[in-house]
């Protein structure tokens, strides 16, 4: 018999899993795992990618070429039964200047599920998960799950990623099946892991922020799903507070609120997706000094595919970031913070074709022309006042998934 | 001309029955339903779906995506394309949430590997069904 992961076995040598979580609710085993062998699985990607820019720095030296992009993440699930089911997965991903490849608990989580009726349920998760944001921020590291070689960054930040991607916490979840309508609600607390990225993107390099999260993130996602997905349709939202010390300024702290609203259409070999963001981002504290930066971040993505073949996809996004939802152009906003509008704007088009040769491997192609800098890290580009406001973006990327 | 657009869609419809096989969606004995829904079919072949009303644990039994059995089951069955039934499922395994279903390589085992195993369902095309086995019909 062939399986999907490399391994995969119902037998009992999984108590090395196991013991990397504690199980709650003994009682509640022992009836469960009556007449259930359990079943562990391994699963995995390999992605590379190769970035070309005619101006600025995404992805590395992009430039030049740059081949610092890939994302190696491997995972073990272990269902203890039909109601439980432990998993975890490391994670490495080098991202140019953003992330270097270090390894990373990507989750380590255990689920509880509890079955209402045939089509109905109610969970709860705890450890470290992934935020459900959006479509797809919970698996946005995995070449295989997303619409495209890059997360549309006018919802899915890259460089802010860590801001929202885990909470060490737990998570509440219910799904239900009413005839042709399927609703889930998961809600989620937890601690986020806040790394440079965030620092050094809510405050200038230049400062020397550093961050640390007061209390906890709380979110959730409501998603309706009608006729087995052809239309899906989701809210979904995070709140934290980032306590903030900089070499200049008083402390302060950062409210930042993420809302998310998503819809996608699926019929026979198409697929329409559209996502809007809204972030009002909050300054108190820096002696008063940060409250201009006051705004309300927004941007949104509209893609639509098409499958040629079986094997065969293309599709075509616009997709569109403002600093400030009020000033479009970023003029506003310049007079205000003094860097050039286009750091305030991201305007861009892609042109992208998928091939799948095997149910594992998957080509992609894809093409932009942009217009604005705002996605692009400061990390990578520590100039503001260097980053170009007209350039375009080849990209390649091959990936691999068992 | 009325009469030639409809001679050309019946032959269209034609065509289409022609090419696409009948399926029947085949289960192990020892579980005890006689008929499942369409939502509950999908939930399952989602891997959203980990147990029978009994309680007993579901295992999916899948052939490879590319073949035309599999395409004509995701299709006729669920409504789905394999590819979107596949993002399905990594959207699943690689946030922790649900496991993949196991892939057999050919219809002989899918036969054997459904009448082995406790809880299992698979698809066969139609007349391939065994004694072991039992077909399960689709509300």
């Amino acid at each position: 018999m062939s399986i999907f992961g490399p391994f995969q076995s119902n037998s009992s040598r999984v108590i090395c899993l196991l013991a990397l979580f504690c199980l709650p609710g003994k009682g509640l085993l022992a009836s469960e795992l009556s007449d259930f062998s359990g079943v562990f699985q391994i699963h995995g990607f390999l992605t590379q990618g190769y970035v070309k820019t005619t101006e600025n720095s995404f992805f590395g030296e992009s430039k030049d070429g740059s081949f610092d992009f890939n994302e190696i993440g491997i995972n073990a699930s272990y269902r203890l039964s039909p109601a439980m089911m432990a998993s975890a997965q490391i994670l490495s991903r080098t991202a140019g200047e953003m992330y270097d490849g270090s390894l990373d608990l990507d989750f380590a989580q255990f689920d509880y599920a509890y079955q209402l009726n045939e089509t109905n349920r109610i969970g709860f998760i705890i450890g470290r998960s992934k935020n459900p944001l959006g479509l797809y921020n919970d698996t946005r590291d995995v070449a295989a799950t997303r619409p495209g070689i890059f997360m549309p960054q006018a919802i899915y930040w890259d460089r802010v990623r860590n801001m929202v991607l885990s909470n060490d916490g737990g998570q509440l979840y219910t799904e239900g099946q009413y005839a042709n309508h399927h609703f889930s609600l998961q809600l989620f607390a937890g601690k986020t892991p806040i790394d440079e990225n965030v620092e050094k993107s809510y405050l200038g390099p230049s400062f020397n922020p550093r961050m640390e999260q007061d209390g906890v993130t709380t979110g959730g996602r409501l998603l309706y799903e009608w006729d087995g997905g052809r239309v899906r349709l989701a809210l979904s939202n995070a709140s934290l507070t980032l306590d903030s010390q900089t070499s200049l300024f008083p402390p302060g702290s950062i409210d930042i609120d993420y809302w998310v609203l998503s819809a996608q259409y699926n019929d026979g070999p198409w697929s329409l997706t559209m996502e809007y963001m809204e972030e009002p981002i909050d300054y108190a504290g820096f002696g008063g000094f940060m409250d201009v930066a006051d705004t309300t971040v927004d941007g949104y993505y509209l893609q639509g595919s098409y499958r040629l073949q079986a094997d065969w996809e293309m599709f075509a996004r616009f997709e569109e970031s403002h600093y400030d939802k009020n000033d479009t152009n970023g003029k506003k906003s310049s007079a205000k913070l003094g860097f050039p509008p286009h750091t305030f704007f991201s305007k861009l088009w892609t042109l992208g074709l998928l091939w799948e040769p095997t149910e594992q491997l998957m080509l992609r192609t894809e093409f932009s022309q942009v217009e604005g800098s705002i996605f692009l890290s400061n990390l990578e580009n520590p100039l503001p006042n260097i980053k170009e406001r007209d350039w375009n973006l080849f990209s390649l990327l091959v990936s691999y998934s068992f | 001309m009325k009469i030639a657009y409809h001679a050309f869609a019946i032959g269209l419809l034609l065509c289409f029955c022609g090419t696409a096989q009948s399926i029947d969606l085949v289960i192990n004995p020892d579980v005890s339903q006689e008929t499942i829904s369409r939502n509950a079919l999908r939930s399952i072949f989602s891997m959203r779906m980990t147990r029978w009303p009994d309680g007993k644990p579901i295992h999916v039994f899948v052939m490879g995506d590319k073949t035309n059995l599999h395409s004509d089951f995701s299709k006729q069955l669920l409504g789905v394309f394999p590819h979107q039934l596949r993002r399905a499922w990594n959207r699943q395994i690689y946030s922790g949430m649900g496991q993949a279903p196991t892939k057999v390589e050919s219809e002989e085992e899918m036969r054997n590997q459904v009448a082995e195993t406790p809880g299992a369902i698979g698809y066969l095309s139609e007349g391939n069904i065994n004694e072991h086995i039992r077909t399960i019909s689709v509300e």
